[in-house]
């Protein structure tokens, strides 16, 4: 899948998740107000002009409550290894469950900067 | 392999980074830090969000070899993380995860770490002369002396690494530093830094 497809797929993510929030779903507006960007940097993001950074997205997957990795086209099985990484921080009782989460959080993160990294370097002739 | 020949194993591994890396002082830097792990390909996230207890976590998986940090950490702290991070890079890779919170400290894995970070920032020979050069006799060791240290070394041990070590080489006696107010007691001696000075004129002026 090239970088634009995927860009787009965020793009088009991004307006799914808005437009379902909540009842009647958030205004562009509203949602650039909370993140603390500029108003029509999220319509951009929508249209595929942008592409939001991990960071961006990390904050849009906190605002929607969701995996960053949503964010992302669905990929084949689980590396092994990452499973594995998932079984640890399951077996990780002694952690605060808030810190708990936040590991699992930044998982989710690594996952996505992989799948975000492979998408551009399949750019490359 | 026993406790303490692991433990001695860490302290060697320390020695060996520091010579590999040109580490001279016990003041090792953050940007130092990021050198090495630059050089070991391991990747750092400061981690904006907030974290209890956590300050630091390594990953090692299909994605590479990463570090989370817990990002506003203070100097001392996040460079004594960084190296506790570092040892599980170098010796625990295979692990895949190592969560690192003080509830996980007792086991033998998070206390090489520490060990690791300890020596790699102030060597213990190092530590054990520099004491003795200021005139401090086994068992004497004051706190007054050990904020005289780190004044004079510049070591970016944390007072608490300090502490600790003086006390197990038997410098202090056990558990007579555990409770110092370790800032409080360095502006006391040396007076307020100028940047808390300022900052407490620009507060007074509002």
């Amino acid at each position: 899948m090239s970088n634009e497809t995927v860009r787009a797929y965020v793009g088009k993510r991004i307006k799914e998740l808005r437009t379902a929030y909540g009842e009647d779903g958030i205004s562009q507006e509203a949602l650039a107000a909370d993140l603390k960007v500029a108003a029509n940097t999220i319509s951009r993001w929508e249209t595929g002009t942008y592409e939001p950074t991990l960071d961006d997205l990390e904050r849009l997957s906190r605002f929607f409550g969701v995996s960053i990795v949503q964010f992302f086209p669905q990929v084949e099985e689980q590396d092994p290894k990452s499973k594995k990484v998932d079984a640890l921080l399951r077996a990780a009782q002694s952690l605060h469950q808030d810190d708990l989460d936040e590991l699992r959080r930044y998982a989710e993160y690594r996952r996505a900067r992989s799948l975000q990294k492979g998408t551009k370097q399949r750019k490359r002739p | 392999m026993s406790r303490s020949e692991y433990y001695r194993q860490m302290r060697l591994l320390a020695g060996q980074i520091r010579d590999q890396y040109g580490l001279q002082t016990p003041r090792v830097l953050k940007s130092d830090l990021r050198r090495i792990y630059k050089d070991q390909g391991i990747h750092i996230d400061l981690w904006p969000y907030k974290l209890r207890k956590l300050r630091g976590a390594y990953f090692n998986d299909a994605e590479g070899a990463s570090v989370m940090l817990a990002r506003g950490l203070p100097d001392d702290p996040m460079i004594f993380t960084m190296g506790h991070e570092l040892k599980h890079h170098l010796v625990d890779r295979d692990s895949i995860v190592a969560l690192c919170d003080p509830s996980n400290q007792s086991a033998e894995i998070e206390i090489g770490a520490e060990i690791f970070a300890a020596e790699m920032i102030y060597p213990e020979s190092m530590f054990r002369d520099d004491l003795l050069r200021l005139g401090v006799t086994m068992g004497s060791c004051t706190a007054e002396q050990l904020v005289a240290l780190k004044r004079e070394t510049k070591t970016t041990l944390s007072y608490a690494g300090i502490a600790k070590r003086a006390e197990f080489l038997g410098f202090a006696p056990q558990n007579s530093l555990a409770k110092v107010a370790w800032k409080k007691l360095e502006e006391s001696i040396y007076g307020v830094p100028f940047y808390k000075q300022r900052l407490a004129a620009r507060m007074h002026s509002f």
